[in-house]
Parts: structure tokens; C-alpha cells; sequence
């Protein structure tokens, strides 16, 4: 039995990462009915074959079949259109949302309110109902207004500042602040859910996306008050180990990571470049001594790599029993025998684009096999959520759809 | 009636650095017990800093304090039988270990995952290592720089790189450690609220490299669409990191009611006047042509003055903050994000508080991190009875480490 089953979640996120959050407690057995209007769907729905037809704007519409990409963050869950825009769509979505655990959005703060689905109105509904917003800054506060995304939370939150070439400008990543804010966001609803079980009570939590970044530099932020230095760009260093860096191989852009954590290490890998005498040498014999020539030592270490293919590099290195990994493409890493061997990829029959191999989830768990099922077409459980659930006839079912409340 | 989510779960950390003690702050700052056990001579944490001016210090380390928060601490030496025996008898005690060492590591000191849930067969054991337990990589040594990069993000760092002849770098500070932390939370609360339906525990392989790519999930796009996917941009980048004339910011304005504002923001320049960038998809060709100009007037600009006159007309935008700015956060003041812990040595700092405001059961930070070996007599006694005599023993076989009198 997974250990969400029982647990309906009404999920009225989009873009990545309020889905995100919801699909993971979809893949851990609860039941996720993601409601957008098809009006105005999930934007990430649009662009299945954006790239291939740069010059026909189409490929910027939304579709009703899933894209890609929207497979990748709403696998498992069902889908439901409700035009929130009308009396009957807020009405049908307040009923849904009563039948559900958990209520999740990510909409600018005060958009659930006003359509009559905040938290006071929700809990009047079942007062023991969790509801989850997500947003840029938070529910309060001057800036709470202000829209952001992945790579702007990122560096209002202090990490991009932080990512980049020491004589460079600073780098956001590539949208991975929206899953690790997503995973921060599964977390909470599953700690409230816990104390659901514990309690009886549910309860409103308010999300800041800035602040999930920030939460994780707080040693740069508890630093900063200690020593008054505001901590810049270190490219690829570290505060203590060294060698410490990324050194090109031959080929088109290929690249090998080395970090070096003792003097044992060391003294392996000056062995397996066939210089064990770098070992002793005054320069880099100590690890004090190779940070202040750091320099030299990178140039000497790259004189070495850049000759050779970072797979086999990479073999060697392991094989020596030095810490390594080459630089992976998408193409190094779906034929990485490593990641193959752990099925760190899930298989999900598509529709139209047929078998796609995407990124599961990065959990193993002796006792607990999550679920996979590609994400849904749009509307494609109107019937369930109207019929089964709100107990809807035919004929209203129709009336609606003539008044295109549904799809 | 509220209280604290995780009050009377029992958390044995038996990790060091980022990753297991940062799940371990997660857990304790909503209230579980949690005994961290490091080496007689510390959590290396303990050591990287960022320091005072006076230097390094094991007890004024910031990012062992960070994430070491909400913790009990003892000093173990597993080396030795004896020390053994006692992490058995914590493991008897817990209700989640959590572990980052090589899978290997306690499998020596005879502690396999069979011999664990023998020992305890309710415990959740949350195993946290650089490439998973199983498969031909398992027992391969990783850490941030080597395991961002195995994972597939390391590729796309710097993003809007010009030039490909530079390597890739990391993620600033220990993203790798903090995502696979976040990663082992979520499983672990999972598994406890399975085990409240089947009293059962159960294993938790968490691999940092899948981590890291489970945050670059957009692959498929790249594998079954083609899209480019390396750190040079498809195109050259005309907006998202700007240069203002005092500092960097991000400027998105991608929706069509998102660039009218920017439009508008600019004083609607004559040369952005033309129908045709009212398309979307017409700005994804041609907005390189404007380039100079939208570029020239951003360094007119004030990055803070700027962000909050964008923002406020609705356009996604926001300023790349240094850690002092971040500090100094209005928004943040407002929700009160920053709480102020006082360590015994080190002294009263804001830390980060929670991005999540839990309105039934907020977090906290309950004590600050623990001082090294700061609990040893307490644990063993009061958690793990033994008496005074076993303990000073132990300690005088050095199987715990008398506190340090710290303040070197």
C-alpha cells in the first residue's frame, strides 16, 4: 500500500513547480485531479514539437495533448477543466475542492480568495483541510504582489549572485530552483498531512519561493554577519580541498570534474597521471600547499586531460581511486549504465508521441513502488471528477459543456 | 490543539558535511528528537566554514551551525567495538537513521540493511550516498563538484555562457548537499506516514546524482525535440540577466501583457513602436535587433529602483542579490523569515528561517547547533540508560570524546 493512498489532492498549480510537488504526491498513491481552465491551461502544455518547427507559430499554441515537458512534471494525475471565470466553475471547483485532503496553487496571492476557494471559505467547507500557496514572496509583505519565476527566485534568493566565473557575471540555473522549491513544497504538505493524523487539524501554509532559495545558503548568510565579506563567485573551488576543478579532454566541448579530498587522493592521482613524484613535491604535497598553487597545479592536471577521452579518463580515475566524473550531456546521461542499471528512468506510453523515456524520481524505497502513468490530455477526467465525484447527471454535464464552463 | 509536526519522532543523524545533517535540521526544526553522532573529531563541516575573522574555529563554523540546528550531539568512535554497540543500541532507540557514509561503510561495522531492520524492524533508514547503493558506481566516492556535473547540471553552468571554450562550474555553495537533503525529507516523511498504516520500516536509497538530475527533467525535450541543451543560449541573449548601472537583474517579460508593460516601462520607445512585437513569436526572432537599445537604457537604470517599478506593472523581474542585500530584505523583514538563534560559543546571528509558514504547526529552531560532544553524557545516560560509572568508562576508552572546553 503506498502511504498516500486516501489522500485527494485538488491541485490548481501550473507552469513547474506547484505540478512538480503535486506529482510526487501523486506518485506516492494519492489521488491528484490537476484542475486548470481550458481557457487558459497550463502553459507548459504548448511547444510539443517547438523545436523542430522554428518558423511556424503554431508550435506556440496550447494543445490539449501533453507536451514533453508536461509529462515530465504531471505524470500520475487526473485532469479536469473548469472555466473558473464563470459562477458554475468556481461553484463545481469549491465542491471539488471540499472533497479533497489537500488544496494546492500557485497563483499570485489573493487569486483563491477571490475566486471564493482561500482558505477561510475552504475550511468553512471541511475544517480540517490543508491548503497549500505557493508564491513568489510569500502571502504578505510589500512585494507579495510581484510575479517571478524559477530563475528570478534563484537570484533574489542569493543563489545566482553566488554561481559562476570568478571573473564573470553571476548565472542562475537552468529552472532547477522550481524543483527543489517543488520538493520543499511536497515536504510540507506531507509534515502537515502527518500532523493531520496526529491532530485532526489541518491547516493554511503560505510558500515563499525566495525564501526556499535562501534557506540553502544560510552559511553564507550566517557567514556574512560573522566577517562583514560579502562571498563572491568561486567558479568551480572549493573553500579547503584542492585540486578542485574541471579540466578539458579531447573532443567537442568534453570535460572532466576532479576533487581531491586528502593527501592519500592525491598521491593516486599524481601516480595515475604517471607524476607520483607531484606528491612530494613541496608545491602540492599538503593540501594547504596545493590551494595557494592551485593555479599551476590546474595547468598541469589539464596538460594531462586534455589528450584523452573523458570516458575512458573517467574509468581510469575511478579505477585509481580518485573522486571523478566527466561533465554529462543529455546523452551521456540516458546512456550512463550507471543511471540505467538504477532505472533512474521511467517509460510512460504517450499519447500521439508514443514511448518516452523521462526522469523518475530520485527516491528508492524498499517498500514503496510509486506510479507512473503519463500525465493526462486536458479534460480527460471530466466525466470522473463530474459524475463520480460531484454526482453531476449527463444531461448538467452536457448543459455545461454548451455553456463551455468544461471542455 | 497545536503543536510541533514531528514531536516524539526519534532521529538518529549519523552523517556529516551537508546532505544527511541538512534532512536532519528539516526533521528537528519541526520537532523531532534528533541525536546527531560525529567522529571524535567532528563533522568536517566543522571546519569549511565561513569562519569570524579570528579563523577557524570548530564551534564558529557557519555552515555547521546552519544546518546542525534543533539537534542533540554526541561524539561516537565507531572504530572501536564499544562504539559499535552504542550506535546499535541508538539505532534500537530511533525511529529514522539518517546516513550519508559509503553504502559499504556500516555494512563493515556489521550493520546491513538486514541486520538493521532486525534490530529495530520499525526504523525508516534513510540512506543518503553519491550514486545510490546499488548498481557498478555505488561505491564510487562524490561530492559537490563531481556529482553536479555526474548529474547533468554541471553541463548547463554558467547559463548564458558566450563562450565555449571555458569549462562549466558548479553551483554556487552546496547545492548538491541541500537538494539531496530536501530529496531524503520528502521520502522520509513518506515512509513515516506509511509506517503509521504498517508499523513497518523501510530502506531509503537516495542517490545524489539522480538528484541532481531530477532537476534537469527537461532532457527529454532535448532527447525527443531536439532542443539545444548546453550552457550557450539557442540564441544570443537579449533580456533575463541584465546589467543595470549598479548591479545585475533579471528582466523576463515573456507574455504579451508582460512586454507591453516593459514596453511602457522603457517610455515606450519609438523604436519598439510597430505592430509586429505585439507577437510573441515575432520577439523570439527579431528582439536580438534591439538589443543595444534595451540594453543602453537598463544602464540608465538602478537595479533596486528598477525591480520594484517593473514588478509593480506586473512584468517577472528581479534583482541578482548578494547575500548582504538579501539581509537587508524588506520583504523578508515583513514575514519575519530571519530567526535569531544564540549559540553558546559562537554567539547571536540571523539564520534562515522556513519558507513554508505552517499556520498549525510552525517551525522552529529548538537549540542551536550542539557543541562537539556537548551531549555525550546526556544521551547515554538519560536516552540510552547507562550509568555514570559505564560512561565515564566509556570515555575513558575514548569511545566518546570529553566536551570540548571549546574557545581556542
Amino acid at each position: 500500500m503506498l502511504p498516500l493512498e486516501g489522500v485527494r489532492v485538488a491541485d490548481f498549480t501550473w507552469v513547474w513547480a506547484g505540478p512538480y510537488a503535486a506529482m510526487v504526491l501523486a506518485t506516492f498513491g494519492a489521488e491528484v485531479i490537476k484542475v486548470e481552465g481550458h481557457k487558459r491551461p497550463d502553459m507548459i502544455r504548448r511547444g510539443v514539437t517547438r523545436w523542430r518547427v522554428r518558423d511556424d507559430p503554431s508550435a506556440m499554441e496550447v494543445t490539449v495533448v501533453p507536451s514533453t515537458g508536461f509529462h515530465a512534471l504531471n505524470m500520475s494525475k487526473k485532469s479536469v477543466t473548469l472555466d473558473m471565470m464563470t459562477p458554475e466553475g468556481r461553484e463545481l471547483a469549491r465542491r471539488l475542492a471540499a472533497m479533497c485532503d489537500v488544496v494546492m496553487d500557485n497563483m499570485r496571492p489573493g487569486a483563491m480568495a477571490a475566486l471564493g476557494l482561500g482558505y477561510e471559505d475552504l475550511r468553512k467547507l471541511r475544517p480540517d483541510i490543508i491548503v497549500l500557496s505557493s508564491s513568489s514572496h510569500g502571502q504578505k509583505g510589500p512585494c507579495s504582489k510581484y510575479e517571478g519565476f524559477a530563475t528570478i527566485h534563484q537570484s533574489i534568493g542569493g543563489q545566482s549572485y553566488l554561481t559562476g566565473y570568478p571573473d564573470d557575471g553571476p548565472s542562475p540555473g537552468p529552472n532547477d530552483t522550481d524543483i527543489m522549491n517543488a520538493t520543499t513544497t511536497a515536504f510540507a504538505i506531507m509534515a502537515a498531512l502527518y500532523h493531520r493524523q496526529q491532530t485532526g487539524e489541518g491547516q493554511f501554509i503560505d510558500f515563499s519561493q525566495c525564501e526556499g532559495v535562501t534557506s540553502l545558503i544560510g552559511e553564507f548568510i550566517i557567514g556574512y554577519q560573522m566577517n562583514g565579506v560579502i562571498p563572491e563567485r568561486m567558479g568551480n573551488a572549493h573553500p579547503v580541498y584542492a585540486p578542485h576543478n574541471l579540466y578539458r579532454c579531447w573532443g567537442v566541448d568534453r570535460w572532466i570534474a576532479i576533487e581531491v579530498h586528502s593527501d592519500e587522493e592525491f598521491a593516486r592521482l599524481a601516480r595515475a597521471m604517471g607524476k607520483p613524484e607531484l606528491a612530494s613535491d613541496p608545491r602540492f604535497a599538503t593540501m594547504e600547499a596545493r590551494k595557494r598553487n592551485e593555479a599551476e597545479l590546474d595547468r598541469i592536471i589539464e596538460e594531462w586531460t586534455r589528450w584523452q577521452s573523458p570516458e575512458r579518463l573517467e574509468d581510469n580515475l575511478r579505477q585509481a581511486g580518485v573522486t571523478v566524473a566527466m561533465s554529462q550531456d543529455y546523452r551521456d546521461l540516458y546512456a550512463d549504465p550507471h543511471l540505467r542499471a538504477r532505472g533512474a528512468f521511467v517509460t510512460i506510453d504517450a499519447p500521439v508521441m508514443g514511448q518516452l523515456e523521462l526522469v523518475g524520481l530520485p527516491w528508492k524505497m524498499s517498500d514503496c513502488e510509486p506510479v507512473f502513468k503519463p500525465a493526462p490530455i486536458l479534460g480527460e477526467h471530466n466525466e470522473y471528477v463530474l459524475k463520480e465525484l460531484l454526482g453531476l447527471s449527463q444531461a448538467e454535464i452536457e448543459g455545461l459543456r454548451k455553456k463551455e464552463v468544461i471542455l | 490543539m497545536s503543536g510541533i509536526v514531528l514531536s516524539g519522532v526519534k532521529v538518529v543523524e549519523f552523517a556529516t558535511k551537508v546532505s544527511g545533517p541538512y534532512c536532519g535540521k528539516l526533521l528537528g526544526d519541526l520537532g523531532a528528537d534528533v541525536i546527531k553522532i560525529e567522529p571524535p573529531e567532528g563533522d568536517p563541516a566543522r571546519d569549511w566554514g565561513p569562519f569570524p575573522r579570528t579563523g577557524p574555529d570548530k564551534e564558529r563554523s557557519a555552515l555547521f551551525l546552519y544546518v546542525n540546528t534543533s539537534k542533540r550531539g554526541i561524539t561516537l568512535d565507531v572504530e572501536k567495538a564499544e562504539g559499535v554497540e552504542l550506535l546499535k543500541r541508538l539505532i534500537q532507540w530511533a525511529d529514522v537513521l539518517i546516513d550519508n557514509h559509503p553504502p559499504r561503510y556500516l555494512e563493515d561495522l556489521g550493520l546491513s540493511w538486514e541486520n538493521i531492520s532486525r534490530l529495530n524492524p520499525g526504523l525508516i533508514y534513510t540512506s543518503i550516498t553519491p550514486y545510490g547503493r546499488t548498481g557498478p558506481r555505488a561505491n564510487d566516492d562524490g561530492d559537490e563538484l563531481t556529482l553536479v556535473h555526474a548529474g547533468g547540471m554541471g553541463y548547463l553552468l554558467p547559463t548564458r555562457s558566450e563562450d565555449i571554450s571555458r569549462p562549466p562550474v558548479k553551483m554556487g555553495g552546496y547545492a548538491v548537499g541541500y537538494y539531496g537533503a530536501l530529496a531524503a525529507a520528502v521520502a522520509t516523511m513518506a515512509a513515516l506516514l506509511g509506517r503509521r498504516r504498517s508499523g513497518k520500516g523501510q530502506l531509503i536509497d537516495i542517490s545524489l546524482q539522480e538528484v541532481i538530475l531530477a532537476h534537469v527533467r527537461g532532457i527529454a525535450g532535448a532527447r525527443y525535440h531536439g532542443v539545444p541543451w548546453n550552457r550557450v543560449p539557442a540564441a544570443p541573449p537579449v533580456m533575463g540577466r541584465m546589467q543595470t548601472s549598479d548591479g545585475y537583474i533579471l528582466v523576463a517579460p515573456f507574455e504579451n501583457h508582460q512586454w507591453k508593460a516593459f514596453v511602457e516601462l522603457m517610455g515606450n520607445p519609438e523604436w519598439l513602436s510597430g505592430p509586429e512585437w505585439d507577437s510573441m513569436f515575432y520577439r523570439g526572432q527579431h528582439m536580438f535587433e534591439v538589443a543595444p537599445q534595451i540594453q543602453e537604457w537598463m544602464m540608465q537604470q538602478k537595479k533596486e529602483d528598477l525591480y520594484h517599478r517593473g514588478a509593480q506593472k506586473g512584468i517577472p523581474m528581479g534583482p541578482i542579490n548578494t547575500v548582504k542585500d538579501v539581509l537587508e530584505s524588506q520583504q523578508y523583514a515583513a514575514r519575519g523569515y530571519f530567526v535569531e538563534v544564540e549559540h553558546p560559543v559562537a554567539g547571536k546571528y540571523k539564520y534562515p528561517g522556513w519558507p513554508y509558514q505552517m499556520s498549525a504547526a510552525p517551525a522552529r529552531v529548538s537549540r542551536p547547533a550542539p557543541l562537539l560532544g556537548q551531549h555525550n553524557e546526556e544521551v547515554l545516560c538519560s536516552v540510552l540508560g547507562y550509568s555514570k560509572d559505564e560512561f565515564q568508562r566509556l570515555q575513558k576508552l575514548g569511545i566518546v570524546k570529553r566536551m570540548t572546553e571549546g574557545r581556542r
